[in-house]
């Protein structure tokens, strides 16, 4: 399957050292007057419902995407230090909630 | 990934409830005044549950707006502030070095000047210190909302936002004080220190030990689509519960001085145009993508009123100027920002491709 998410080497050695899974998802966001929109994240660990993702393995660790991110070209890069440690997409627009 | 090509997300892409802000804020207006009017028992005997001259009923009230944005925000985000350099350094000057003191210099020449003939110089004073609050207090949730509404790009709106939050903590009580003391409004230290504790800091450890305990436990995904998906709602039923309360409490002001709400808007208008444009403008001058410009440009013209009408309760009382100046920013909140989305989506050509 060509993989449509690209996974720096940082980040790739990152999701290894946690176990060598990560789900990307939308993240609902409440707006403070009402409202949401979703933000795509990545984390490392299995999603809680993986029938609802797509499931692709990537330079040996398993990525489940959630579909409607699958084809939007996303970028997963690693930052911060120590605990703060943690994964981010890049090139995701915010989505309807 | 939207293209260039996708239509922009319009007004009809937002909920009922947040498309039409303005009329529910204006039915908490009538329905606080008539509740004031024709059962005055009620806000007398809420009054009375008080303790060290805090409202319970209101405190209760204000954590319950406030409380949910803090705890979905993830500070861990913080770490990516060297990803989009220009954009943040933008956003945090326009919020932080320019939007307090502009709000601050346009409310005092329209009460203070323009407006004086219309409104008493005491109550001027208040309206001030209520357009200071609000000016000293970025959005910091309903900014998503704007993002989406502009396809902004949505890791630096969460970046901006953790940051900015941050910033908040320790900007807001003396950028307050410094700014009510050059208008001579004095309010003591130790007030406005145990507002920002009450409203600020207890809410926002409140909502990082939370988030933190709850992912432990139950994960992220269910922290997300489970535990904030009950919580979130909250903060727009509290903001109107408080503000029906809270026109119990200022029926007299408003039936008295019915033009003020029109005349307290006026510059709280300009001030968000301005403050869009110059963070808008700035982000062209700096060719900075559209999807960083329009979401690093809204959340200074937004503002965090739950923040600056607990701030204006707990300062100056429910009754006062201050307390309904924060509530008219809420007022035009929505229809100004849809504007501004509109100005953004059809601007967008004039800035690089998105980041």
């Amino acid at each position: 399957m060509t993989n449509m998410i690209h996974i720096d080497n940082a980040a790739i050695a990152f999701v290894q050292q946690q176990g060598g899974v990560v789900t990307v998802r939308l993240s609902p966001k409440h707006g403070c007057c009402g409202g949401l929109a979703s933000v795509a994240v990545a984390e490392t660990q299995a999603p809680n419902n993986p029938e609802a993702f797509q499931r692709q393995v990537y330079q040996g660790i398993t990525l489940w995407v959630a579909p409607e991110l699958a084809a939007q070209g996303l970028r997963i890069g690693v930052e911060g230090w120590w605990k703060l440690r943690h994964l981010y997409v890049d090139g995701a627009a915010l989505s309807a909630g | 990934m939207p293209t260039e090509n996708n239509a922009s997300p319009t007004s009809a892409d937002m909920g009922l409830f947040e498309r039409y802000l303005s009329v529910w804020v204006a039915i908490a207006i009538v329905a606080g005044i008539a509740l004031g009017q024709f059962a005055p028992a009620v806000p007398e005997v809420l009054s009375r549950f008080e303790y060290a001259q805090v409202s319970i009923p209101i405190a209760v009230l204000i954590w319950a707006m406030i409380f949910p944005m803090m705890a979905q925000i993830d500070f861990s985000a913080i770490a990516g502030v060297r990803r989009q350099p220009k954009g943040l350094t933008i956003t945090t000057t326009v919020n932080w070095l320019i939007k307090p003191f502009t709000m601050f210099a346009l409310a005092w020449l329209f009460f203070m000047v323009i407006f004086r003939p219309f409104i008493p110089e005491e109550l001027a004073s208040q309206y001030l210190a209520g357009a200071i609050l609000l000016g000293a207090a970025p959005c910091t949730a309903m900014v998503f909302v704007w993002s989406y509404l502009t396809r902004g790009d949505a890791a630096y709106t969460l970046v901006q936002v953790a940051l900015n939050d941050l910033i908040m903590l320790f900007a807001f009580a003396p950028l307050v004080v410094f700014l009510l003391g050059i208008s001579n409004i004095q309010v003591p230290w130790d007030t406005v220190i145990l507002s920002v504790v009450l409203y600020i800091v207890i809410p926002l450890a409140a909502g990082y030990f939370t988030r933190k305990t709850l992912i432990a436990k139950y994960g992220t995904e269910w922290y997300d689509n489970v535990f904030m998906k009950r919580v979130g709602p909250i903060t727009p039923i509290g903001l109107i519960v408080t503000l029906v309360l809270l026109f119990a409490f200022q029926g007299d002001v408003i039936l008295n001085n019915p033009l003020h709400i029109v005349l307290i808007a006026i510059p709280l208008i300009i001030q968000t145009f301005l403050i869009f444009f110059i963070a808008y403008g700035w982000a062209k001058a700096w060719r900075v993508p559209h999807n960083i410009a329009a979401p690093g440009a809204m959340i200074g013209a937004s503002n965090f009123f739950e923040l600056a009408v607990a701030a204006a309760i707990a300062l100056f009382g429910l009754q006062s100027g201050a307390a309904l100046a924060t509530v008219v920013g809420v007022l035009v909140e929505v229809p100004l920002m849809l504007a501004l989305v509109r100005i953004a989506n059809k601007t967008r050509q004039h800035f690089p491709e998105n980041a």
